[in-house]
């Protein structure tokens, strides 16, 4: 979320006498005693901080992915589990075909970001050289802007491609033919969470545990119908 | 086709040579004549005859996506008419480049070139450090003045200074009503609504309580978290305890700055963007012990006294430590980096100071 800054170049319009009256003039002491009784925190968030979000930084009805490091999120309630640390990082228009960089980026997705830099290390693709600039720029941004502690406390939740610029141009073929060619280039969006990567990233693929699968039996059991039946 | 010709002629012209081996009772069918080719045998070569520079291509049946000859790459290279593509991920240094070198990227990339003269109003508002800053006494703050060891501190009185004096009555000049007793008051409450705006976000109040110098000391680092703070009251009353003025480019151009001590409680919670506790507690107060000096541009008819700076001595014990761990940069060069880029460095911040435990009757 940005905050669009107004500096006021010059002053309120005031003079020396008002200004008393604008800030109150007596010394007013607190009516509460001083003594070191822990204080009731605050529940409310104070009021003039707008968590608006505007039209201009969305895109196709989403908000535009280099401003999702902008989104604040209210401290975390008593109670309640601390909210993850995330960094959503892209790099753009890299000369490389989007459906080749497709490849990449699914090898990546749910591993810890050592283990997916050490598997594209042995990728002998010109995308991996991409992924691996995408994924340590990321976390440097996410120890120095976003506070995460451990630089290897980080996996890869999301990993995608986007079709970027294309270049046409055209070749020739024999006989006095012509044909079109493509200098494609890809986007690369990759965001980084800070803890440990689930069991099965994809929740399809997850093996249903023995309860689950009784659970299922049953629900095929109670499913079970005679059509027409008074 | 006239590969197949000269392999023919080839074999005829060997084969005509064999009679001398064989036998002549045996009818030879290969004595036929020359003109029927097509009876003879074909051989194939991996060549063309036509490029006399050709190498020979040793065919690779490992790699299944081209053909298995690598032949004519050069040719098929001149197929594709050349494009010149535009690196989007070119990031030109300016720094190492000639005038002439920028203005020919500028022509290529089609923009204008920049106006000879710049002009641009400056505004001085805010001067841009504390003057004859006050050296706060050793001690200070340690002991109550309620105590018989308080009561025994001596407090330098603000009448007794000779260059404060001088300095009220150069600011009686602009604004007859100030009193440095009734000012303190004041200083306390632009000192609350500054510490507001800041934890609420609200710049432009900010602005109007917080000078320019001091404006980007005070945010640093405050952008994308969540700030809440508490004034639970004064332990002492606020105190001017220093004032100078002084000209700034013209005589008449005058900057008054007044330095007041605060001691009070207060506490403080920052929260990071994912709204984890970064710093302090909402719960748990410390007192604070400050000296901030408050500016104003006396010359300036819409002139306000605003928060411009904060002394902070050598005796005051350090903050306390961020929560997080973090990794020192190592600067090759031996600058005081005392406080790392994570650390809050606002004034806000600052004024969590560990006191030994002031009992208040």
């Amino acid at each position: 979320m940005s905050r669009g800054v107004v500096v006021v170049k010059t002053f309120v319009v005031n003079c020396g006498v008002l200004s008393k009256a604008l800030w109150g003039g007596r010394f007013a002491q607190a009516a509460t005693p001083l003594l070191a009784t822990p204080h009731a925190p605050l529940i409310a968030p104070p009021s003039g901080r707008p968590f608006h979000t505007t039209e201009s930084l969305k895109k196709n009805g989403k908000m535009r992915w280099e401003y999702l490091n902008n989104k604040m999120y209210r401290p975390t309630p008593i109670g309640e589990t601390e909210r993850p640390a995330f960094v959503a990082h892209v790099k753009k228009n890299l000369k490389y075909s989007p459906d080749k960089m497709w490849y990449i980026a699914c090898l990546v997705r749910g591993l810890k970001i050592d283990d997916a830099i050490n598997q594209l290390k042995f990728v002998s693709q010109k995308g991996a050289q991409f992924a691996i600039d995408t994924l340590e720029e990321a976390r440097q941004m996410a120890i120095r802007d976003h506070y995460v502690e451990y630089p290897s406390n980080l996996w890869v939740s999301e990993s995608f491609v986007g079709r970027g610029l294309v270049y046409r141009g055209y070749r020739r073929h024999a006989r006095r033919r012509f044909g079109k060619v493509e200098y494609k280039h890809c986007h690369y969006f990759v965001t980084l969470e800070e803890g440990d990567p689930p069991q099965q990233y994809y929740t399809y693929q997850a093996k249903l545990t023995p309860e689950e699968m009784l659970q299922e039996y049953l629900k095929e059991l109670r499913k079970r119908n005679v059509p027409f039946a008074i | 086709m006239t590969t197949a010709r000269l392999t023919v002629r080839l074999s005829q012209l060997s084969l005509h040579a064999l009679p001398s081996i064989r036998s002549s009772s045996v009818p030879l069918p290969l004595l036929a004549p020359a003109s029927i080719p097509t009876q003879a045998q074909l051989t194939w070569v991996s060549y063309v005859h036509r490029d006399p520079n050709y190498k020979h291509f040793a065919p690779n049946f490992g790699f299944k996506r081209k053909h298995y000859i690598e032949k004519f790459k050069k040719d098929r290279k001149q197929k594709f008419i050349k494009v010149n593509l535009p690196d989007p991920n070119e990031k030109d240094d300016y720094d190492s480049m000639t005038p002439e070198e920028i203005r020919a990227k500028m022509k290529e990339k089609g923009i204008k070139p920049v106006r000879p003269w710049q002009e641009r109003p400056v505004c001085i508002s805010s001067t841009t450090s504390t003057f004859e800053p006050y050296v706060p006494p050793e001690g200070d703050g340690k002991v109550s003045t309620l105590s018989t060891a308080g009561a025994k501190q001596k407090i330098e009185r603000l009448e007794k200074k000779g260059k404060s004096m001088m300095a009220v009555r150069k600011i009686r000049q602009f604004d007859d009503d100030f009193d440095p007793k009734l000012f303190a008051a004041d200083a306390q409450e632009i000192y609350i609504a500054s510490h507001r705006a800041l934890a609420d976000g609200d710049m432009n109040k900010l602005h109007q309580c917080v000078t320019e110098r001091a404006f980007p000391l005070v945010t640093h680092e405050s952008r994308h978290k969540t700030i809440r703070w508490q004034f639970l009251g004064s332990l002492e009353p606020p105190r001017a305890v220093h004032i100078r003025c002084t000209d700034v480019i013209s005589k008449e151009n005058i900057f008054a700055q007044v330095t007041v001590r605060f001691h009070t409680k207060q506490t403080l919670a920052v929260y990071d963007r994912f709204g984890r506790l970064l710093h302090g507690s909402e719960v748990v107060a410390r007192d604070v012990l400050e000296y901030v000096v408050f500016e104003k541009h006396m010359a300036n008819t819409y002139g306000l006294w605003r928060v411009h700076d904060k002394i902070i001595p050598d005796w005051m014990p350090p903050k306390q430590p961020v929560r997080r761990t973090y990794r020192v940069k190592e600067m090759e060069e031996e600058e005081e980096e005392a406080t790392p880029s994570k650390e809050e460095t606002s004034e806000v911040a600052d004024s969590q100071n560990e006191k030994p435990a002031v009992a208040v009757a």
